[in-house]
Parts: C-alpha cells; structure tokens; sequence
C-alpha cells in the first residue's frame, strides 16, 4: 500500500486532517444555506448542527496528533454521532467512522483505499437510513460521486481527477433531489410536498464531495 | 356560483344538506324542484351518492334519504375535532412536564395524520408539523391506535402492504409489527426506537372516546439518546402514559376504556 502511493497527496493523517479542516470551513459557509433548505422540508437545524459537529471535530483533531488516516475519520465520526443531533449526526457520523474502519490501521492510502472507505461510508448510511437512490436523500449525491471517482480511476486518472468528478458528479447529484418526492426522513411527511426543494442531506454530502476535491487537487 | 368551484360538486353538497335538514326523504322530483334542477341531472347525481354510501333510498317510498358513509363522516369529524380540542391543554403540559415536543395525531387511511405539535420548550427553531402523515407502522402514535383497533381493522391495516421502511430499523414484517402491538396493548404505550427517523425516538399513548373506540394517540418524540437510551425512559413512559388516561377521561372514556 505505502509502496504504490501515489508521489503526490497519499491518504495519509495530514490529508484527511486538510480534508475534515475544508469540509468544516464549506459546511460553516454554507450553515444558513443548509438551514434555509432543512427548513422548507425538515426541521430548520441542518446547518446548524453540522457547522457545531463539523467545528467539534476539526478542535478535537488538533488535540491529538500522530494518527493514521483509518483512525482519524473513526475519532471525526465519534464526534458527530455524540455532537450531532437529528438524523445528521448518526448518519454522517456513521459515514465517517465506517470509511475509517475500512481504510484500517495503515499510516497512508491510495485513491483505490478512499474508494472502497467511501464505499464503507456509503454501506453504514444505507444500513441506517434504508434509503435507496431516488428516495431524496444523502445517498442521492453519495452514489453517483462514488460512481464518478471510481470512473475516473479506471480511466488512470490520480486522486485530484477521481475526487473532481466525484465532486462534480455529487453536485449534479443534489440537485437532481430538488423535483423528487422525499420517501425518507422527516421530509416524507411532507408527501407532494416535498417536490421542489433540495434535500439538505444531498447538498451537505455534495460539499464534503467539493471540500474533498479541493483538498485532493492542493499541491502538498 | 363561486369562481373556482364545481358545479357538480356542489349540487351533490345541496342535495346532501337538503337531505340533511330535518329528518328529510325526498323524492327525485321534490329534490329537482327544490333546487332548480332537471330531473335527469338531479337523478345522476343522486345515483352517484348513493354509490358512495352517502344517500339510500327507502326500498318502499322510493324516497332518498342520507347514508350510511354520512354518519361515518360525521362522525370522524367529531372525533377529530374533540380530540383536537381537548387535547391543547393535555399537550401544553405534557411538553412543560417532561421538556420535550408533543404531537397528537389520528389515523387516516393507513398514516398518521398529525393534528396538534406542542414545540419543545427550549427556544430553539422547529417546524410545524401539523398536517404531516406518517406510515401507521413506522411511529409510536400509529401503533398506540392500531393496537386498539379491531382484530380485522389491525389484519386489513397489515395485509396493506408492503409496509415500507423509513430507516433501517422500521418494523415491516406483519408478524414482527402484530408481536409489536400486542405489547402496546399489554403495556398501554407504544415505543418507537428510530423506525420514523435516524436519531429519534417516540413515547404515545391511546385516546379512546365514549365508545372506547381509540380516536387517535398523544406522545412525546425527541432525540433517541433523551427518549430511549437504555430502553423507553420510564419517566416519559408514566408521563405519557397519564397523559393518554386524562385525555381520555374528557374525551369521555369510561374507566375501562381509559385503560393502560
């Protein structure tokens, strides 16, 4: 694994560490955002409570030093599912803790290892929530990001490429939430309602896609 | 006639009220007379109601009179609104007691149609959910009512399938959910650990009226971690139980109906 890095940017603790950092700064930049849209079809907290588990971890990490990658999505996930509340904190935390599981206890990884650890990810909301594609939710950004950076990887594109399709592909993705009708979460309550608005879980899922690029395609 | 309406629609409502007034049987001639319309049009729609259960016409006289499915309408009506009513007060302080939100709802069809939130009282921004219609199976309300139902009403409610999930933990297999409503049953509360929503957690009680018929239930839902962390909190658990007892006192339940 260490031996087939790639030269620039392995998986490795500083890169998740940059990454969770990115995604803490876009999610607290798009807190009201998140909010306005959890409003229209939720329970108007979204933003806020991602903005408070996204910070939690970012003064978490910076308190401990010299983890591995695995460990230290499995400590972010921690954060989230105890600082979180509603359905985010389970199901993000949930995400994270599994991808960290699956990426073990090895001190650097390679885009194929963050594929299979976002697949991990994936499997633990799907687990939790039941939620299939078309049911507007975080898995209808999440699949066709992991189906974008799996794409661009086959096509032997490095890890920048695969995480700016995924980023691209999980944006087209959230958007494509806004003429559904919810059949899960709070939103599915709404029925008919529910049309017209984009689901807050798939906008928040499409920025950790978008801070992940931005982190990927960084010189070191 | 407003913009915007029916006409057939409201003529069928006319037929319906003149029906109503008093203990009215009218023929087909004495309706289109009384409300200016031709014989054939008042007939069709006379037809048409009686289809529907909401008029019937007297075997021997010929005459229509109002239906069955009218005294069903009537009274769910009254049902709902009482329940809606009575229950502001119960809501109000079951939320003060235990400082979380408190929903009352009855059951439409197969969801649960909420018709009163009490926001839990700490300030923070939260949506109305009045209106809102959750699965019967997948909430704590739902299966408060169902468990009293009729042991067609609960059959029919769960050959209504396939129950979808809401979470990954939502009951959907019918002898999973009947094992779960004889517990409701023996314990007079029903329990829902995140099967409406990740994270959340739900305590309701029944209401049953007069006729110890359930008319809908009242709970508590909130974050699993307050609601259900080693098991329902018994503390909510007696709280709602209460609660559902006094609403159902003034609902005017006999002590037996009142039950749990």
């Amino acid at each position: 694994m260490n031996a087939t890095s790639p030269p620039t940017n392995p998986v490795d603790g500083p890169f998740v560490r940059r990454w969770i950092r990115d995604a803490a700064s876009d999610i607290a930049t798009n807190r009201d955002y998140l909010t306005q849209l959890d409003a229209a079809i939720g329970d108007a907290d979204h933003g806020i409570n991602m903005d408070r588990g996204f910070s939690a971890m970012v003064t978490d990490l910076a308190a401990v030093d010299d983890l591995g990658p695995g460990a230290i999505l499995i400590r972010a996930g921690g954060t989230l599912v105890n600082r979180v509340g509603g359905a985010a904190g389970p199901l993000f935390g949930s995400l994270f803790r599994d991808a960290g599981a699956e990426l073990g206890e090895g001190r650097a990884a390679d885009a194929e290892d963050l594929l299979r650890a976002l697949r991990a990810g994936l499997a633990a909301v799907q687990r939790l929530g039941a939620a299939v594609e078309g049911d507007k939710t975080i898995v209808d950004a999440f699949v066709p990001a992991l189906a974008g950076f799996e794409k661009e990887l086959r096509n032997g594109s490095g890890l920048a490429e695969a995480a700016a399709r995924a980023a691209s592909a999980a944006d087209e993705g959230a958007r494509a939430t806004i003429p559904m009708e919810a059949r899960k979460g709070r939103a599915s309550y709404l029925g008919p309602r529910s049309v017209g608005h984009q689901d807050p879980g798939a906008t928040s899922t499409a920025l950790l896609f978008a801070s992940l690029a931005r982190t990927a395609g960084r010189p070191v | 006639m407003r913009r915007g309406t029916i006409q057939s629609v409201e003529r069928a409502a006319r037929i319906l009220k003149a029906l109503g007034r008093g203990s009215a049987r009218l023929g087909v001639t004495e309706i289109s007379e009384q409300l200016g319309l031709a014989k054939g049009t008042a007939y069709g729609l006379l037809r048409t109601l009686e289809a529907q259960g909401m008029v019937e016409q007297d075997p021997d006289t010929d005459k229509y009179r109002l239906g069955p499915a009218m005294l069903q309408l009537g009274n769910a009506f009254l049902d709902n609104h009482e329940l809606r009513g009575r229950s502001l007060l119960w809501a109000d302080s079951l939320a003060s007691r235990v400082g979380e939100t408190v929903r009352v709802g009855v059951l439409n069809g197969s969801t649960v149609l909420i018709v009163h939130h009490v926001f839990r009282p700490d300030n923070s921004v939260q949506i109305l959910e009045v209106g809102a219609s959750i699965p019967w199976h997948a909430c704590a309300l739902g299966r408060a009512i169902v468990a009293y139902l009729s042991e067609a009403e609960i059959a029919a409610l769960l050959a209504d399938g396939p129950l979808v999930p809401l979470t990954g933990r939502t009951l959907v297999e019918p002898d999973e959910l009947e094992a779960a409503l004889i517990e409701v049953a023996t314990r007079g509360v029903a329990v829902e650990d995140q099967e409406a929503i990740v994270g959340e957690s739900e305590i309701a009680a029944p209401v049953f009226n007069h006729r110890g018929r359930p008319v809908g239930a009242i709970g508590v839902v909130g974050p699993v971690e307050r609601l259900h962390r080693d098991g329902a909190s018994s503390s909510l658990v007696t709280a709602v139980k209460e609660t559902g007892r006094g609403l159902s006192r003034d609902m005017g339940a006999g002590r037996l109906a009142a039950r749990g």
